[in-house]
């Protein structure tokens, strides 16, 4: 049935899936793949496959379909056939090539943004689908090497980026000093028992981008918050573990930072601009640890900010004047519905918001997150072509005059400089935060 | 072909109601089970407000932007399954068959309006065909058993077709219109024509958790 | 030639005005007839049911009229009573009433039902609705 050649380019070489593919045997994929399908999955596979009438009108929600050229195998429904579709029809009888197939599809040709469970008229959840092929090939220990080594991170220190514990509240004190310089009586509270907020982030912050970590510090003092950051492991919110299928993993990361705002008694947990962690904590994590809600009610950045300026708490001293568009990230727009109140902070401390298309839930994807821009650089180039769209979409808007680039996601971030850079944008990608910082009113 | 028009409309006709009945609860008892056993957290995420919310905006023609993408495809595909499904409960000629045999008295379709109908069945599906051969992103999809589907479906609205108009060797065309009418109807809990059954709960799961936990419209 | 134009025209205008008669007009006397009275019916949906009285009776080998033409009093079957000199929708109205079928039924009970009963004759909708 495959009328279509491969692609010379099309198969990368990744250290992690080709370890993992040469000690595999037959009965192992055969095993693996009858475990996750009979005894971990549920009617969740065997309706989607039952269901899917193969009608096509998926693919164009893709934005890796739509930047190859409407090339079918980059089309949701595609990449089903290609991987889980065929393991079912074949009853887990695939060999080794096709298992190698199937981990760079699912880990790298699908950010899991699910914009295609909206254009599926049943409703299919192919990010699912595709997070079990995930679960599958992690299982079979042929995760692509990068992201491993981040997931092996979590495993050992409880964070994405091997931060040591004396590390971390050194970074702390660090930024907490420099901050200072600024606004003399700053104060970063270490263990503070009972706060009212628990401010937690992701670990590339401390390990690459501490300037995050003091402007949030300004924003919070600024604004007087009653708020604290644990000196210990479990402050990390991000998950890995979550994007490789490594479920166990994902429990013990998500447990140790509830556990860790449990311990100190905050009333919420105040996350960073992070969208793949807002997923872990508001809608993954928790239901693996059994939990219909999260435990300990979570608050993206975007929900912080709107309720400060909201309340009046914060106040601008002058608007940011060039004018912005704004990147719904799927996990907080999709995924938390904050795209109003994101547009309401925006217009708040900028002047001139100027709409992308498409926008809010619709909104492309940056092809940055579900683990793909962790899987490395060997995927670089994977991201950035498929995600041409995403280019076009940002010069539409350019032409009508946004000049910076509001993403308040980390993987979008990185994503869409990526795409800035390499299709020659020149657009200025910030954070609300930085803005936010740039155009609040800072207290002595 | 007496006989075998006998067996057909009568023992067969039973036969094909009870599997599709009873292989369609089974199947969608057997999935409310594995539900139960194995994916819990669904129960906890329906909503009946969202589960509405969604299956009204993609019941309602041109209410997602998907479908206001592809129009031709929403015009077709509505007609096409509006006028599947009603057609055969209403066509005056299936209505006869349950007055006569259980005096029980269905609405019927003018015989004018249900011809047409039928048209618009055998041309939706021959619509369907053509997409499936043309379009990149849909032949790549496709596997015998589509091909098998939709002939499966358009099989006895085309049969039905020719035997109303008494063309060709009536007889011949009205058991066979019986048999492959039949055939579809069993088909239904056991292949993909399962859609039918399993559409509104993937629906509406999906409508709970883009309302309930996401926050999000899925239109 | 113009004889013959004459001829061929006036042949085909008899024929056709005779198949009009044969096939619309209901014929009176019971020998001729070859197709149920659907007069009763208002717009009947379907052409009138082929049915050659005598033909069929005489191959059907039944002699006394009320096998089809029967009289129900109290909801029950009088021996020994005819109604062939009454229509059908004397008793049987376009709607069922009680225990007593509707017209539509009762035709087709009598025709269909026989034929089912007996393993012959006729029993799909087109055999005996033609087009």
């Amino acid at each position: 049935m495959d009328n279509m050649a491969a692609k010379p380019d099309e198969t990368i070489l990744d250290e992690g899936i080709e370890k993992g593919a040469a000690l595999l045997t037959d009965e192992r994929i055969e095993k693996t793949i009858l475990r996750v399908l009979n005894t971990e999955g549920g009617a969740r596979i065997k309706v989607y496959v039952d269901t899917c009438v193969h009608c096509g009108l998926c693919a164009e929600a893709c934005h890796y379909y739509l930047s190859h050229d409407n090339d079918p195998r980059f089309s949701p429904a595609g990449k089903v056939r290609q991987t889980l579709g065929e393991m079912i029809a074949r009853k887990g009888k695939v060999d080794r090539e096709f298992m190698k197939k199937a981990a760079e599809i699912a880990a790298t040709q699908c950010n899991l943004c699910k914009r295609c469970a909206m254009y599926c008229p049943f409703g299919i959840d192919v990010a699912y689908l595709m997070s079990v092929v995930r679960r599958i090939t992690h299982l079979l220990g042929m995760t692509p090497q990068y992201i491993q080594a981040t997931a092996h991170s979590h495993s050992v220190s409880m964070n994405q980026m091997w931060v040591r514990e004396d590390e971390w509240p050194d970074t702390l004190q660090w930024q907490e000093e420099e901050a200072r310089s600024e606004m003399p009586k700053l104060r970063i509270p270490l263990e503070k028992e009972g706060a009212d907020i628990m401010y937690s982030v992701i670990g590339p912050e401390p390990k690459f981008q501490a300037q995050l970590l003091y402007q949030a510090a300004i924003l919070m003092n600024a604004a007087g918050v009653n708020w604290t950051m644990p000196a210990t492991p479990g402050w990390d919110n991000s998950d890995m573990a979550m994007f490789t299928g490594d479920s166990e993993l994902m429990g013990r990361i998500k447990r140790q930072h509830f556990e860790t705002a449990a311990r100190l008694k905050v009333k919420k947990i105040v996350m960073g601009e992070c969208g793949h962690a807002f997923r872990s904590v508001y809608d993954t994590g928790n239901r693996w640890l059994g939990w219909k809600i999260p435990p300990i009610p979570i608050v993206h950045a975007i929900e912080f900010y709107y309720d400060l300026i909201k309340e009046g708490r914060i106040k601008i001293a002058q608007k940011y004047a060039e004018p912005v568009t704004l990147h719904d990230p799927c996990n907080v727009v999709r995924g938390g519905g904050l795209h109003e109140k994101a547009r309401y902070v925006i217009r708040a401390i900028c002047d001139n918001l100027i709409e992308m298309h498409p926008n809010r839930e619709h909104n492309y994807c940056c092809c940055a997150g579900g683990g793909v821009i962790n899987c490395g650089p060997p995927y670089k180039m994977a991201r950035i072509n498929g995600n041409r769209v995403k280019a076009e979409q940002l010069f539409a808007v350019k032409a009508r005059g946004a000049r910076t680039l509001i993403a308040p996601c980390h993987n979008c971030h990185s994503g869409l400089e990526d795409i800035n850079h390499y299709y020659g944008l020149e657009m200025n990608v910030k954070f609300i935060g930085d803005i936010l910082y740039q155009v609040m009113e800072k207290p002595e | 072909m007496d006989a075998l028009y006998r067996f057909l409309s009568g023992p067969l006709a039973w036969v094909s109601f009870v599997v599709f009945i009873a292989g369609s609860l089974y199947r969608l008892l057997s999935m409310g089970f594995l539900v139960r056993r194995k994916e819990k957290f669904i129960f906890s995420v329906m909503s009946w407000k969202y589960s509405f919310r969604s299956i009204f905006h993609w019941i309602t023609p041109f209410a997602s932007v998907n479908m206001r993408r592809h129009p031709v495809m929403t015009i077709t595909t509505f007609a096409f399954h509006i006028c599947l499904f009603l057609t055969p409960i209403f066509l005056l000629a299936h209505g006869v068959l349950w007055d006569d045999a259980f005096n029980i008295h269905l609405w019927a379709l003018p015989n004018g309006l249900a011809d047409i109908m039928t048209l618009v069945v055998i041309a939706g599906g021959v619509f369907f065909l053509c997409r499936r051969m043309k379009l990149a992103e849909v032949r790549y999809l496709t596997t015998l058993s589509d091909y098998l589907l939709l002939i499966m479906v358009a099989a006895p609205f085309l049969t039905g077709f020719i035997a109303y108009h008494q063309w060709i060797d009536y007889r011949f065309f009205m058991t066979l219109h019986v048999l492959t009418g039949e055939i579809m109807l069993m088909a239904i809990p056991f292949t993909r024509l399962s859609h039918m059954l399993f559409a509104p709960f993937t629906r509406a799961y999906m409508g709970s958790e883009f309302g309930s936990v996401r926050h999000a419209r899925d239109w | 030639m113009k004889k013959r134009r004459c001829f061929y025209l006036t042949a085909v205008v008899v024929m056709t005005l005779m198949s009009i008669c044969c096939w619309r007009l209901p014929v009176a006397a019971q020998e001729n007839m070859t197709s149920v009275d659907n007069g009763d019916f208002g717009r009947p949906e379907r052409t009138p049911s082929i049915f050659r009285h005598d033909a069929h009776n005489e191959k059907a080998k039944i002699d006394a009229c009320n096998t089809c033409h029967h009289v129900y009093k109290d909801g029950k079957l009088v021996d020994n009573e005819s109604s062939e000199d009454r229509r059908c929708a004397d008793c049987h109205d376009l709607k069922a009433v009680g225990k007593t079928p509707s017209l539509r039924r009762a035709f087709h009970l009598r025709c269909v039902g026989c034929h089912e009963k007996i393993g012959r004759g006729p029993i799909m909708c087109g055999e005996c609705h033609k087009k």
